[in-house]
């Protein structure tokens, strides 16, 4: 076996999907496919944690199936429900049939009136494993956690009307969390962990290159200088990778070439997105901001 | 333990993996067998080369946390590194001799220290009359033979009072929208007709309570049962969040877990160097607006600040750190023991400061005035 060259392989395949992949998150990901892991993701938001599945997904040529915690998220939407209306009707149909309860009850149970939710599709997939993105976990409630759990080790759901439903194949499954609360330790344990920081200033360039098209302009690594500053500053909504794209992508399209004062104070709702952050960063001046970069 | 092994001292890779694996346990890192056994795994295939691989691997499989992912570098670096470091005996034994010393000082021994002249208002005596005064008895005042009891009871009214809460929360009628979609599942078993009706609301929010406690020199004798408090509430508020500070603000979330108070107790004064030392109110909680608000507070959240307010920093900081918790919250609570005492006004500056921007100002010196957030805590 050669994974030294697999870690690398990684690597350059993301770049070629216009996503800038460090060695660190390389092994990462590399260990996650062999180790058949879930991978835990941490970090700020706007550091593109969701964006890993995506792409994940994409370079190995399956379909991300993604499912967002919210509070209350609970097992009818998370893995299946059966579709009540579609099993009223055919019961109402089948009254005058003269099939044997058992049956009407088979068929009332079968497959096609089961909605599959995104849990219950991550592992019936019948061809290839699918990555499963579990996004924003911590804001799911501690019960759900529990559950997630015991998916996450077994990789079957059991329906009690149909029986277990076992993975072909197992989905990689990718977690993400902010934070906001902290995660079990036993779901932490069975997670390989990584937390992913905000991008150095030549890696930020690269990714904001990349999705402008790789052109190369000085106004980028203004823009990027400017939005790296901004982070150090005790703000309210910290810039994420995704305001910095959007940032260039105005400034470009309102036809600027450089970044000067005028064209800042015209676009700074694309970077801070709380009027309290606006105010004092004006407060401060813009020139003198532009100045110290 | 002397010094750090090294990976060099022992004579296979497997051997190797599982000293480390116990440095790491050590440190206080979660790495049990399965950790271990990956590890392993993770070395079969070709990452052992790389040293920088080697290191992101493990750290992948090793760390649970931001936090550990920073003291499990210079661990890696000790032990993988290219030369041996010597580390003298000290460092391993440094924390627990730490604990030692503090815990003689305050929080951990309070209960048990030699306690001072006792009060008039404190006599050790037994029976009714006894917890009914005890009850009444300012914390600072409590001598050392009544603290055991007092914790005791403390405790014990605390629970109660938590138990009330839970079930408080409980009793909601059941009414609301009908759910049409449930009502159809349950009519199937009748053949289709729908007998049982089937309701739905809205899921009630979980509201966070976070909670701020000042441990300075001058809430010594206070702290202690507070902190007590505070552990007996986490066992009935899933969401809270709990967070100690003098000179700098910890979080103690996670502490407050642990079964063991007194276990937990000797964490906590691991991590806080500076215990019992000046405050900066204002400081720390600034320092919260800008970790921790963003995330923890959602508008809902109920923020209690146990503090006696006697601030060395700017009244300024203070003010507008309250301020700003204050758009967060949905209620902020001010609870300072010295209130308890006759004729106490808010007059130092720090604590006039923050007034006006505090929804409940209340005390909390003895246990009939923390018995009496009851209505506070039931509306979070």
């Amino acid at each position: 076996m050669n994974e030294k060259i697999d870690v690398q392989k990684i690597a350059e395949g993301f770049d070629s999907l216009s996503y800038i992949l460090d060695d660190e998150l390389a092994t990462v990901l590399f260990l996650m496919m062999r180790l058949e892991k879930p991978l835990l993701l941490e970090g700020n938001p706007g550091v593109g944690k969701t964006e890993i599945a995506r792409v994940l997904a994409q370079y190995l040529g399956t379909e991300v199936i993604r499912l967002q915690c919210y509070e209350g998220l609970d097992v009818h939407t998370a893995v299946y429900e059966w579709n009540y209306q579609k099993q009223l009707l055919s019961i109402k149909l089948q009254e005058q049939s003269n099939k044997s309860a058992l049956e009407k009850e088979e068929h009332i149970f079968g497959e096609e009136f089961l909605l599959q939710r995104p849990l219950l599709k991550a592992i019936s997939n019948p061809e290839r494993s699918p990555v499963l993105l579990i996004d924003e976990i911590d804001r799911a409630d501690e019960e759900f956690e529990a559950f997630l759990l015991e998916l996450l080790s077994a990789f079957q759901i059991s329906i009690p009307e149909m029986g277990t439903i076992k993975a072909k194949h197992k989905p990689l499954v990718i977690l993400t969390s902010n934070r906001t609360r902290e995660l079990s330790d036993a779901l932490k344990r069975r997670c390989l962990y990584h937390w992913v920081e905000y991008p150095e200033f030549d890696k930020e360039v690269r990714i904001v290159q990349k999705h402008l098209g790789n052109i190369e302009t000085d106004i980028i690594t203004n823009i990027v200088r400017v939005v790296q500053h901004l982070r150090t500053l005790k703000l309210q909504k910290t810039p994420g990778i995704a305001e910095s794209i959007d940032w260039a992508q105005s400034l470009l399209a309102l036809g600027y070439k450089d970044l000067d004062a005028k064209a800042m104070d015209q676009t700074l709702g694309c970077i801070l997105k709380s009027s309290d952050d606006i105010k004092s960063i004006k407060k401060g001046g813009i020139e003198e901001l532009l100045q110290q970069i | 333990m002397l010094d750090y092994p090294h990976y060099s001292n022992y004579d296979s890779v497997t051997k190797a993996m599982i000293a480390f694996g116990h440095i790491l346990r050590s440190k206080g890192l979660n790495v049990g067998v399965q950790e271990v056994l990956d590890s392993l795994i993770g070395s079969t295939l070709g990452i052992l080369e790389d040293k920088n691989r080697l290191r992101y691997a493990l750290k992948a499989l090793c760390c649970t946390s931001e936090e550990e992912r920073h003291s499990f570098d210079s661990i890696f670096d000790w032990f993988w590194g290219d030369e041996r470091l010597e580390i003298k005996g000290k460092t391993t034994y440094k924390n627990q001799s730490n604990i030692k010393k503090k815990t003689q000082g305050s929080l951990v021994m309070m209960g048990k220290g030699e306690g001072e002249e006792g009060e008039e208002d404190a006599k050790r005596v037994s029976g009714a009359n006894a917890i009914h005064r005890l009850r009444k008895t300012d914390f600072s005042k409590i001598e050392a033979i009544d603290s055991q009891f007092l914790e005791e009871l403390a405790i014990q009214l605390w629970q109660q009072m938590s138990l009330r809460l839970k079930r408080k929360l409980k009793a909601a009628p059941n009414s609301g929208r009908i759910d049409l979609r449930n009502t159809i599942r349950r009519s199937i078993e009748k053949g289709g007709d729908p007998f049982d009706l089937q309701f739905k609301r809205k899921k009630k929010q979980k509201k966070r309570l976070v909670i701020l406690l000042d441990v300075s020199g001058s809430m010594d004798k206070y702290s202690f049962f507070l902190l007590r408090f505070i552990c007996a509430l986490r066992v009935h508020f899933e969401r809270i969040e709990a967070f100690l500070f003098s000179t700098k603000l910890i979080r103690i979330t996670e502490y407050l877990n642990a079964h063991n108070l007194q276990q937990t107790l000797v964490m906590l004064s691991m991590q806080a160097d500076n215990w019992s030392s000046g405050t900066q109110i204002g400081a720390c909680l600034k320092t919260f607006n800008e970790d921790y608000a963003k995330r923890i507070l959602n508008g809902q959240s109920t923020v209690i600040i146990l503090s006696d307010g006697l601030d060395t920093g700017e009244p300024e900081v203070l003010a507008e750190a309250v301020r700003n918790i204050r758009l967060r919250t949905r209620q902020l609570v001010w609870l300072n023991p010295l209130k308890g005492m006759q004729g106490y006004e808010p007059v130092q500056r720090g604590m006039s400061a923050a007034l006006p921007e505090v929804d409940v100002f209340r005390s909390a010196h003895n246990l009939n005035s923390i018995l009496a957030l009851e209505d506070l805590l039931a509306a979070v």
